[in-house]
């Protein structure tokens, strides 16, 4: 298994109630896996947890065989080779396209960044808006930065929360059909948060569904998304 | 890839940095608090027996009638230019902040110099009327005279909170009100001020602070305090033991003041934040009420603002050729220096507390907060007796260390600037840590995360993303720092080395030394800047968001 996790407990500090209890999930190499469930289930705290940003009461998670926390490990984020697309996108408002797409390239020479920067915004298709400012692009321009950023360093998992609920619904769509072209392109393995079930359907080899930060069913898009439970609460969405 | 394993428990670099600082912070007031307990001398009994109670009720009765009319007077400017327009609004919605910039000691011996027998006031009426007054009405060197000073030149502090509280709730108060249908005297006492009360107290606390770290004013006007006690024990009398003893005294008042205000207060904190919940609709006012409203704010706002600096101008024009020298020109450079570099030192510090409280949700990092802001509660004499105290111990420790080696012994510390710079920084760390930990949070933790998931480590961080993102706010700390600095008079006096002035101490040098016109124009230019930094805050900026 490429991605491991085994028993994910997480509580937040100032809550009473655990907030993900016994969360376990492998991915394998390449895999696309979507993270369904409702406003509030604890969608975005996996997420954190498995970027770094969060540590677990207990469990453990491993990346290609490295374990990055368990018992008595924790990698820090910026050591876990772990990208993240924000649900605001996040870009340095301070830096320009090119500057953020580069950012996280440190152990590069200036040339190997260069090439990488344009192979980058070939990728998402902004080669035109190198020296932009993030708050002189569109919504889905930023995304796309956002995407390209993280993307950069090569990361072993890439992670998206959320990626489109900034974004008016036509261009969720387009946007959505391009960034699922762009991931089998590179083939990276990455997770999708969301609680948009066609999001789910479109991007998923697999959904996970979670309910009050317990796993409620794991399967290919078409099976889990038959379910009843999971009819009732698209209905009443 | 090779992932760099690290253990759960790792000692955290900002977690230790901020705790070295607040223990820096700290250390003074543990010298106080430690000597306080200390065996008393005769002295102190003497001045137990003789002078506490008048020391007590002194500073209790200014406190509480200061307390009265800065509340009063601000709560009722800010609500006036909140909900009525009427001629000059809009200049004296920031208008009425400037007589912040004038320091009291300033106003209190300008004012001096206007009601005094030889003043403008006086001899207009002896020359042109030959009217003779009685001098016990012009008698402001006084316990009344003190109030009078501090109430017009402490007032913008709940003026500035109250008002940004009515900017954001007034639109659901006015309705309120004019359901009521009461009358507008009636709506102020009844509705108003209950309602604003969180905002008032918080703004009163801050006045009475300032009201007790005063040396100024009182020492000018004669009226025996803590703070002129302490000065008076330590350099009169030369008794460190018994300034102690009043030190000590003086903390557990504002203790008391601190714990006061989180009952009164309640649950409720109000920040000066401007964002606006819905625009108030105020009221056209025309006619004789407009001319009211109009009377009242240009009446606060000469006699906080214009008369003063009328006046110092007309003895800056007296004297300039007097004062004008190189030597105005040294006091100019030490105190922008001694600002300036305690002003740096200030705003880097509060950086890396503020960073670290922000990151970590630890009880610990919580704690770190609350002192911070607490430092600013503790008077600048406080501080300079414990920080004496600690560079004095230090100071022998070196002595003995350069004896032993044979070279020429010297006192270091206690000559040199260090002193002061370091009582500055703990002073006034928490203006700069309040003005950057307002930055952190409107910037949020995302693009800190954003960074760290693209492998870039905190430090790295820290300077690449977070310090860009809140330069405005560390401008702005900076700025706020370097103008209470300049300002200051307490401390300064105390920690000064010899041969060091600054325009603030010189100024009060001069006044005391019944030279009025001669402090002048040092006051002019300390008004100055100080009024430029509050037009840019509160006009400049308010506009920008
Ligand atoms: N910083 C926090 N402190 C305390 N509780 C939190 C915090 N962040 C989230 N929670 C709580 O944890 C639970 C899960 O939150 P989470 O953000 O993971 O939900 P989500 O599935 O991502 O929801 P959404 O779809 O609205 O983004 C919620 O009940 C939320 O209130
Ligand atoms: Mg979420």
């Amino acid at each position: 298994m490429y991605v491991q996790i085994k028993n994910l407990h997480y509580q937040y500090q100032n809550s009473s109630k655990p907030t993900i209890k016994d969360f376990s999930l492998n991915i394998d190499q390449g895999e696309t896996v979507t993270i369904l469930g409702e406003s509030g289930s604890g969608k975005s705290t996996i997420l954190r947890i498995i970027a770094g940003l969060e540590t677990p009461k207990s469990g453990s998670i491993s990346i290609d065989g490295k374990i990055v926390v368990d018992e008595r490990h924790f990698v820090t984020p910026e050591n876990r080779g772990i990208g993240m697309v924000f649900q605001d996108y996040a870009l340095f408002p301070h830096m320009t396209v090119a500057k953020n797409i580069i950012y996280g390239l440190r152990k590069m020479n200036r040339k190997q960044k260069a090439d990488r920067l344009d192979e980058m915004l070939e990728l998402v298709n902004l080669t035109d808006f190198k020296y932009r400012y993030p708050y002189e692009l569109s919504g889905g321009q930023q995304q796309r930065v956002a995407l390209a950023r993280a993307l950069a360093p090569s990361p072993s998992l890439l992670v998206f929360d959320e990626p489109f609920s900034n974004l008016d619904a036509n261009l969720q769509v387009k946007i959505r059909d391009d960034i699922y072209t762009i991931l089998k392109k590179t083939g990276v393995t990455s997770i999708f948060v969301t609680h948009d079930q066609a999001d789910a359907r479109v991007l998923a080899d697999r959904i996970v569904f979670i309910e009050n930060g317990m796993i409620n069913r794991v399967g290919p898009p078409e099976e889990v998304l038959g379910c009843a439970s999971l009819l009732m609460w698209a209905n009443s969405n | 890839m090779n992932s760099i394993r690290t253990t759960k428990s790792r000692p955290n670099m900002w977690a230790l940095l901020s705790f070295l600082f607040i223990t820096i912070i700290l250390l003074p007031n543990l010298v106080i608090a430690v000597n306080f307990f200390a065996p008393a001398n005769e002295n102190w009994q003497h001045i137990k027996e003789y002078l506490l109670v008048d020391i007590v009720t002194n500073t209790g009765i200014i406190l509480v009638f200061t307390a009265i009319a800065t509340t009063l007077i601000g709560t009722s400017l800010a609500w006036i230019v909140t909900v009525y327009k009427f001629p000059l609004r809009n200049f004296f919605r920031w208008g009425l902040i400037l007589p912040l910039a004038v320091p009291p000691f300033i106003g209190a011996y300008t004012y001096h110099g206007i009601v005094n027998y030889t003043g403008v006031i006086q001899s207009t009426l002896r020359n042109s009327f030959s009217i003779q007054v009685d001098q016990k009405y012009f008698d402001i060197m006084s316990i009344q005279g003190s109030i009078f000073i501090f109430t017009l030149f402490l007032y913008p502090y709940i003026y500035v909170i109250t008002k940004s509280f009515f900017e954001q709730q007034s639109a659901s108060i006015v309705e309120n009100a004019r359901l009521l249908g009461a009358n507008s005297f009636e709506v102020f006492f009844r509705v108003i001020l209950p309602i604003a009360r969180a905002a008032i107290i918080g703004g009163v606390t801050i006045v009475m602070l300032e009201v007790i770290n005063d040396y100024g004013v009182v020492k000018y006007y004669g009226v025996q305090t803590f703070i002129t006690s302490i000065f008076q024990t330590w350099f009169a009398m030369g008794d460190i033991d018994s300034a102690f003893k009043i030190a000590g005294t003086l903390m557990v008042v504002v203790i008391f003041i601190l714990i006061l205000e989180t009952i009164v207060r309640g649950r409720k904190r109000y920040s000066y934040s401007t964002t606006k919940v819905r625009p108030i609709q105020s009221k056209l006012l025309v006619g004789t009420k407009a001319w009211l409203m109009f009377a009242y704010c240009f009446a606060i706002f000469s006699l906080g603002l214009l008369i003063p600096l009328l006046q110092l101008i007309y003895w800056a024009v007296m004297t300039y050729d007097k004062i004008l020298t190189a030597e105005f020109f040294t006091l100019i450079k030490n105190s922008f220096t001694a600002a300036a570099t305690a002003a740096l030192l200030t705003v880097a510090i509060a950086l890396v507390i503020a960073n670290y409280t922000r990151i970590s949700r630890s009880i610990f990092s919580k704690v770190i907060s609350k002192i911070t802001v607490l430092g600013y509660s503790i008077p600048g004499a406080i501080i300079a007796v414990g920080i004496i105290t600690i560079f004095i111990a230090l100071d022998d420790i070196l002595y003995s260390f350069f004896t032993s080696f044979n070279s020429d012994p010297i006192y270091v510390l206690r000559t040199s600037l260090v002193m002061l710079i370091s009582a500055y920084v703990i002073r006034f760390l928490a203006v700069g840590y309040n003005s950057i930990e307002a930055g952190f949070e409107k910037v949020g933790n995302t693009f800190t995360e954003a960074s760290r998931m693209l492998g870039v480590s905190q430090v790295k961080t820290f300077f690449g993303v977070d310090i860009p993102l809140v330069k405005g706010a560390v401008i702005s700390g900076f700025i706020l720092v370097f103008v209470d600095i300049l300002k200051e008079l307490p401390l300064t006096m105390l920690l000064q080395p010899f041969n060091f002035s600054t325009l603030a101490t010189k100024a009060f040098r001069y006044a005391n030394d019944e030279m009025v016109s001669e402090a002048a124009s040092a006051s002019l230019l300390i008004i100055l800047i100080s009024g430029i930094c509050i037009f840019i805050f509160h006009k400049v900026l308010d506009k920008g968001e």
